[in-house]
């Protein structure tokens, strides 16, 4: 292969897809953006006065971040894949007050709350006809503290529906009404029984997995200021139904509407953003405030004053439905990031109608608080609460490795055939 | 057996990689420092063992960071940024060398064994606290640590523990070397190792039937501090503290030794003797062991001694340049080369010699400092020499021999006539097992007094090229101990000393060296393995020294404590018990 890709030809082949993007996407990116370009740099984009090093807060506060990490194929026995996965939750504290900037609050304090951390889940499925959505529902079941499929729908709808449907008797005479017997346990909530191939019921499982912790973050008496996630508070629906397609959607919402009630800021942050023109934005952010400056950048939707950007009208989930998406960039060596609020919060909290300049202000503040979290050495411009869930749960090929002899070993013990963890293609040699 | 790990010290760190012989250990991020010794406790299939690490390298380590230089770059470039949490992630590497282990044997009883064994997975890794953990690291390391002659403390890094480092008196004869560049520490530590040798002299005389050895030393003092002191104290003080019993049995009639009496302060010339050697006590082999001299010289000098015996030197300096035996040149170099004689103060054609007094001290446990500030270097090597000779053939006379008449005939070929003549009554006492009869039969020369010669500026004289020859060092080297004397070599440099002399010195206490080729000479020259300790020997302080030892299998770091703090601490046990102040008894 080697040989191939070191040719000229392969170059070649590579500047005609280059050639071709910016031929098709991007010149039609650049006609939209042009349209948004005015509204973007006078409207939209914004910097804000972050805090002095050496602040000392009134109130202290407390942080939490969840972010999950697994295998779907911690072993392969025939069609059976054993899926692993292992969720982290960090919490960390500003404390400005003791000079300690957001040191995590112990372990044992943490573990006595929440439970071991990081938290391991498997799962399992067969190519059984209906199986994968049998134990992926009972995974999910398992795995998510609220067992109530009632309570656990009706955020969504409440939310969606701007609070016309608050209860199950809400559904009479709506378009929902012959969808009710669908919602009534967890394995007819996934109506993506078709798509459910191992990637995607890992995907589900990993992000009910930190819905789970963050639900536990809400229901414990750490009583964070902010409760960080990794990704985007996007819920993918079924487009007949128009309920989400997975049960993770109705529990994102859950934790939505729990964090309201909790005074929490839910937010969903993600390095990988899908916005167009990120780069465009980006640049744009430093002609106007400077190389150096740290800015934000709304992405408003069609509800907004002034409506959605053009640049995203053709594109699905952005903005995610029921989500306030911003762009931002607390560190001039990184390429800007997305962060996601949950729309309902964001009219309660952020938003002030008919007054841009106040809602202005309570984006400013919102992101000094945002970038004060983000200042780790380590990980400039990343909030840190996030970073360190993230090493704490990541599963390294070191650790899969052993996780994988342990299950060869746990096998041998338990007088079972002792089939090799090891990925099939290796008997092969391939 | 169950360890007491607390007794250990503190909590440190764990063993992370390593072999049998180095080590690397993530620790806590303490202020630890290049040279600080860790106990390991290792439980391994049930056997207990403590194993010694020394601390070679240092490095920051911070858990899950990978670029340590970019969070660096960051903190600089990024005013406001910080590191949460950062404490608990801060780590330091250890890499260090595995020193070996200690462990019970079936007597229950401590031994230390070279690093032949690893310890445990992630073993517990312990930082000896002063205070806490003294007397345990003594029990553990007695074996590698007990002697009679006191020289330092085991350090652990810049600290101390109360764990003395001695030598044994048993492995004296088989020569010590001191190494260190100027200001390492070498005068201040003479002075130590003088007084633990009267310290010891004066428990075995306290003490008469424990049998205790008795140790002798010729001390060099080339800058004239040991007995005024290079501070506030020195010999002396410890003389001035004794009662006159006590100082009759340690020290005797005088201890110090000069050139010119009259130039000695008057609290020390009362214990003072001036130098006088008589040609006659001198040999050829005591010239050929200072200088070199052409096969055409030597052959004439020999043959001089061989016609004049004891007069040689007469003969050769008042040989008449017209009766010459040998070539014009020959003579005249020869006589250059022995007019120094005729200079010198303490070289003396007639009179009273010091010899037959340094013979008495050196034969009944005494020290002897010896100012050589006013002498000309060959003067010094040339006294050295004499001395060292003259206690050597002594005793060789009396190994050669089964009874003191045998001694007697012994003696008579091998040393100066004058000389033996006058000192053969008393060595009779000295020598004879039961009596002085000449068929008394003699005493082993291992179980007399240890004599020390101290062979100051020894590249000089125990040189490839002197050593080649027929110096009278290379015998001792390689013989001393059959007859209990010993070479306590004192040397700025290692690398220009003779391989003879090196190869049998069995003790090195290397204190700062000069430059990295001396550095390299050090480890390569070492009793016991120490490859690797070139970083710390880059970071030594003065009076820190890493004594290793052929008998011992643990290089010991040790700190040589100041002479006036130890001579203030033991002040007290100069006095006579009796002086101690009595009871008072009301009624």
């Amino acid at each position: 292969m080697l040989d191939k890709i070191l040719t000229e030809k392969f170059r070649r082949r590579l500047k005609m897809v280059f050639t071709d993007i910016q031929n098709q996407q991007d010149r039609r990116d650049e006609q939209e953006f042009a349209k948004d370009e005015v509204r973007i740099k006078e409207r939209l984009l914004s910097t804000f006065t972050p805090y002095s090093a050496d602040i000392i807060l009134e109130d202290d506060y407390r942080i939490a971040a969840i972010d999950g990490s697994g295998t779907d194929s911690l072993m392969t026995l025939d069609d059976i894949r054993i899926h692993l996965l292992s969720t982290s939750t960090i919490v960390v504290d500003t404390n400005t007050q003791s000079e300690n900037l957001f040191s995590p609050i112990d372990r044992e304090t943490l573990e006595s709350e929440l439970g071991d951390q990081p938290q391991i889940d498997t799962h399992w499925h067969s190519g059984v006809r209906g199986d994968a959505r049998e134990k992926l529902a009972e995974t999910l079941a398992n795995i998510y503290p609220l067992k109530d499929i009632p309570s656990l729908i009706l955020p969504f709808f409440t939310d969606f529906t701007q609070g016309k449907i608050a209860s199950f008797s809400d559904f009479t005479d709506t378009e929902y009404e012959k969808h009710v017997p669908r919602l009534s346990d967890m394995e007819t909530l996934i109506s993506r029984e078709q798509l459910l191939t191992n990637p995607t019921v890992h995907e589900e499982i990993r992000k009910v997995s930190e819905y789970a912790a963050a639900r536990r973050v809400l229901t414990s008496d750490i009583c964070p200021k902010y409760l960080l996630i990794d990704g985007a508070l996007s819920v993918f629906m079924h487009f007949v139904r128009r309920y989400p397609s997975m049960p993770s959607g109705f529990m994102l919402r859950d934790l939505c509407a729990l964090a309201r009630q909790k005074n929490v800021v839910l937010c969903a942050v993600s390095k990988n953003h899908t916005i167009p023109f990120a780069h465009r934005i980006a640049g744009m952010a430093r002609e106007v405030f400077g190389e150096t400056a740290k800015w934000f950048c709304h992405l408003p939707c069609k509800d907004d004053p002034e409506g959605g950007l053009h640049i995203y009208e053709d594109r699905t989930y952005i903005p995610p439905m029921l989500a306030v998406p911003y762009l931002y960039s607390f560190s001039r060596d990184n390429r800007p990031s997305r962060i996601d609020f949950d729309r309902i919060w964001w009219l309660q909290n952020i938003f002030v109608p008919a007054d841009p300049r106040a809602t202005r202000s309570n984006e400013k503040a919102l992101f000094a608080e945002l970038e004060f979290m983000s200042r780790d050495a380590r990980w400039y411009g990343y909030p840190v609460p996030l970073a360190l869930a993230h090493v704490s749960c990541k599963l390294s090929y070191e650790d899969l490795r052993l996780a994988k002899q342990v299950c060869e070993d746990v096998r041998t013990e338990m007088g079972l055939d002792r089939r090799k963890a090891q990925d099939l293609r290796a008997d092969y040699d391939l | 057996m169950n360890l007491d790990k607390d007794k250990l010290g503190e909590l440190y760190g764990k063993v992370a990689i390593g072999n049998q012989t180095s080590l690397g250990i993530m620790g806590r991020n303490r202020d630890i420092s290049v040279g600080e010794i860790f106990m390991i406790y290792s439980d391994r299939d049930g056997h207990e063992r403590v194993f010694f690490f020394r601390v070679l390298g240092l490095e920051n380590y911070l858990r899950q960071v990978d670029d340590m230089a970019r969070i660096a770059g960051t903190l600089l470039t990024e005013g406001d940024a910080y590191l949460s949490g950062i404490d608990r992630n801060m780590l330091l590497s250890l890499a260090g060398r595995m020193l070996g282990y200690a462990e019970k044997d079936e007597k229950d009883e401590w031994t230390f064994k070279s690093p032949r064994r690893l310890p445990d997975h992630l073993a517990s890794v312990y930082r000896p606290v002063p205070g806490t953990s003294d007397d345990f690291v003594r029990e553990m390391l007695a074996c590698q640590t007990d002697g009679e002659v006191h020289i330092g403390d085991l350090q652990v890094g810049e600290a101390t523990l109360d764990v003395p480092v001695k030598i044994p008196i048993m492995y004296l004869p088989m020569h010590v070397g001191i190494f260190g560049s100027t200001g390492a520490g070498k005068s201040n530590l003479m002075m130590v190792l003088i007084k633990s040798i009267i310290d010891t002299n004066l428990d075995s005389i306290r003490n008469p039937n424990a049998d205790k050895p008795r140790l002798s030393a010729f001390c060099i003092d080339p800058h004239d501090e040991f007995a005024k002191g290079v501070d506030k104290y020195g010999i002396q003080s410890i003389v001035k503290d004794m009662s006159s019993t006590t100082r009759t049995d340690v020290i005797g009639d005088f201890y110090y030794l000069t050139t010119h009496k009259s130039a000695t302060t008057r609290d020390i010339r009362a214990y003072t003797r001036e130098i006088r050697i008589l040609y006659s006590e001198i040999q050829p082999r005591d010239l050929y062991s200072i200088r070199e001299y052409t096969s055409e010289m030597s052959s004439f000098i020999d043959a001089q001694y061989h016609a004049n015996g004891e007069d040689w030197i007469d003969s050769i300096l008042n040989m008449d340049e017209d009766s010459s035996p040998v070539p014009l040149g020959t003579l005249r170099a020869v006589k250059r080369r022995l007019s120094f004689l005729e200079r010198s103060p303490i070289f003396v054609d007639s009179g009273t010699s010091i010899l037959d007094d340094i013979f008495y001290a050196m034969e009944t446990g005494r020290i002897l400092v010896v100012n050589t500030s006013l002498m000309s270097d060959t003067e010094q090597f040339l006294l050295t020499t004499v001395v060292t000779r003259t206690l050597s053939d002594m005793r060789r006379a009396l190994k050669s021999s089964g009874n003191l008449g045998d001694f007697e005939t012994q003696g008579q070929k091998r040393l100066p006539q004058g000389f033996f003549n006058r000192v053969k009554q008393k060595a009779r006492t000295f020598y004879g097992k039961d009596g002085v009869a000449d068929t008394s039969e003699v005493r082993d020369p291992r179980t007399l007094p240890v004599i020390q010669v101290t062979v100051e500026e020894a590249p000089s004289i125990l040189n490839p090229v002197l050593m080649r020859g027929q110096s009278v060092f290379k015998d001792i080297s390689r013989q001393g101990r059959k007859f209990n004397i010993g070479l306590l070599v004192v040397s700025q440099q290692v690398s220009v000393l003779d391989n003879v002399i090196l190869s049998q010195m069995n003790t090195e206490i290397n204190l700062r060296l000069g430059n990295e080729r001396e550095i390299k000479a050090c480890i390569d020259n070492a009793s016991v393995n120490i490859n690797g300790f070139e970083n710390e020997f880059r970071v030594m302080s003065r009076g820190e020294a890493i004594v290793t030892a052929s008998y011992r299998e643990l290089p010991l770091p040790a700190r040589i404590p100041l002479f006036d703090t130890i001579y203030e601490k033991d002040r007290h046990k100069y006095k006579d018990n009796k002086t101690t102040k009595e009871e008072e008894h009301i009624l």
